[in-house]
């Protein structure tokens, strides 16, 4: 082998190092670790592939996923006046349960969202419920402020473990729990939620209840019907 | 081969050019790249403490993407016979929202300093409660996170990562000088001629 050829192949051989390193450096996380995605997380099914195989592939690359509950568990929590309430007042309802408090700014832009959503879909079978998980007067005082109309629920631990019985130990907020009139979870939506999101999510809910789709063709179709929002329209 | 290494050389001085001047390639200017995913609380806010005289430094190291509110920031004594100053920390960056009003944030790092003083030295460990509450730009919050450290421990305080681009910056840099170097070598032959 030449000199020149020896040249070549050790440039190539820094160039791939390189490329590599600056490839790592492009993809991996700022701090090497990823969780689970803002938007939703897949609720498992029985054709929901095993992380670390095959087609796990992006279960793989968002690491630990909430281990989301198929149907949405029994909790009471008190609402505003300091009543206890059972979710299962709502059980004939397709619920849009929404987990918030009021030191969380993402969580106070949705409120005005959750409240066209409950006037506009309110007729179709379709029930926000609020869950404050913060200190009480403080919830009071800005549900009075924005006037929310929908129900609220309040707690501080007791609703931190209701966060916890749908998947998330440590929970973060806004998120966001949708679920068709049987009571499964169809998805769940972590991050500050948008109207075309919502619509695109409740329009599937509906069809969902209309018997026109089954639940994995559902939670299919809204998993990739957010991934085909262009950034813009998430808005 | 030619064409090849000359390619090579226009992307590497292109990733080295974009990395220092805009701290992110052009390509992928305008798009974030991690929008999609949070990280645990514990990995978007580190947090240590350590003694330096008669002080107490708490430093928070900060992922890029996520910041601290500093009204929810409090260090407070664990240990019975220990007492804190108020802890001070520098002028963070003023954030306004449409719906939480103006408030000052920490990103990548901060540190605060507390004054201590102990009325029963080495009877029972330093211990400290720091209470912290952030967000990420993406669109979600953290709920308060409270510790108790022991800033006498001496487990060195988190630093912050080199930023993502400076180390592309290096390597793009490094990369274009090699190829260079190449391309200005071809068609000589090295002189084993000994220097006199």
């Amino acid at each position: 082998m030449n000199d020149r050829a020896l040249r070549v192949a050790g440039a190539s051989l820094v160039a791939a190092v390189a490329l590599w390193a600056g490839v790592r450096l492009f993809f991996v996380h700022p701090m090497g670790q990823s969780v689970a995605g803002i938007g939703p997380i897949p609720v498992p099914t029985d054709d929901t592939p095993i992380p670390g195989e095959g087609a796990g592939a992006e279960w793989e690359r968002v690491g630990p996923l909430p281990q989301v509950p198929e149907r949405l568990p029994p909790f009471t929590l008190a609402d505003r006046a300091g009543k206890p309430r059972s979710i299962a007042e709502w059980q004939d309802k397709s619920l849009i349960i929404n987990f918030w408090a009021t030191w969380c700014a993402p969580c106070r832009h949705e409120i005005p969202l959750l409240q066209s959503l409950a006037a506009e879909w309110g007729g179709r079978g379709m029930q926000v419920v609020g869950i404050a998980v913060d200190h009480r007067p403080e919830v009071l005082q800005y549900a009075d402020e924005l006037k929310i109309s929908y129900p609220l629920l309040i707690g501080e631990q007791d609703a931190m473990d209701v966060a916890g019985e749908l998947g998330f130990e440590s929970p973060v907020f806004p998120f966001t729990v949708f679920t068709d009139r049987r009571g499964e979870v169809v998805t769940l939506f972590v991050g500050e939620l948008h109207k075309a999101q919502a619509d695109l999510i409740l329009s599937v809910v509906q069809n969902l209840n209309e018997n026109q789709l089954q639940l994995p063709q559902a939670r299919r179709s809204i998993a990739d019907g957010l991934r085909g929002l262009a950034p813009q329209n998430r808005g | 081969m030619k064409a090849l290494i000359r390619i090579v050389f226009v992307a590497a001085v292109a990733l080295g050019l974009s990395a220092t001047l805009n701290a992110r390639p052009w390509w992928l200017r305008g798009a974030d790249t991690n929008e999609n995913d949070f990280l645990p609380p514990d990995v978007a806010f580190q947090v240590g403490s350590r003694i330096d005289g008669n002080l107490i430094r708490v430093r928070w190291v900060i992922a890029d993407g996520y910041y601290l509110y500093r009204k929810r920031m409090e260090v407070i004594a664990e240990s019975p016979d220990l007492m804190l100053s108020k802890p001070s920390f520098p002028q963070g960056k003023m954030k306004t929202d449409p719906y939480l009003g103006t408030q000052e944030i920490f990103t990548q790092q901060v540190e605060g300093t507390v004054v201590f003083a102990r009325s029963d030295f080495g009877a029972h460990p330093l211990q400290i409660k720091v209470t912290y509450q952030g967000c990420a730009e993406a669109g979600l919050c953290y709920p308060p996170i409270t510790k108790v450290l022991l800033p006498g421990s001496g487990v060195p305080l988190p630093q912050a990562r080199p930023h993502l681009w400076e180390g592309a910056a290096i390597l793009g840099g490094a990369l274009a000088f090699l190829l260079a170097g190449l391309l200005l070598r071809k068609g000589r032959r090295l002189d084993d001629t000994p220097l006199s």
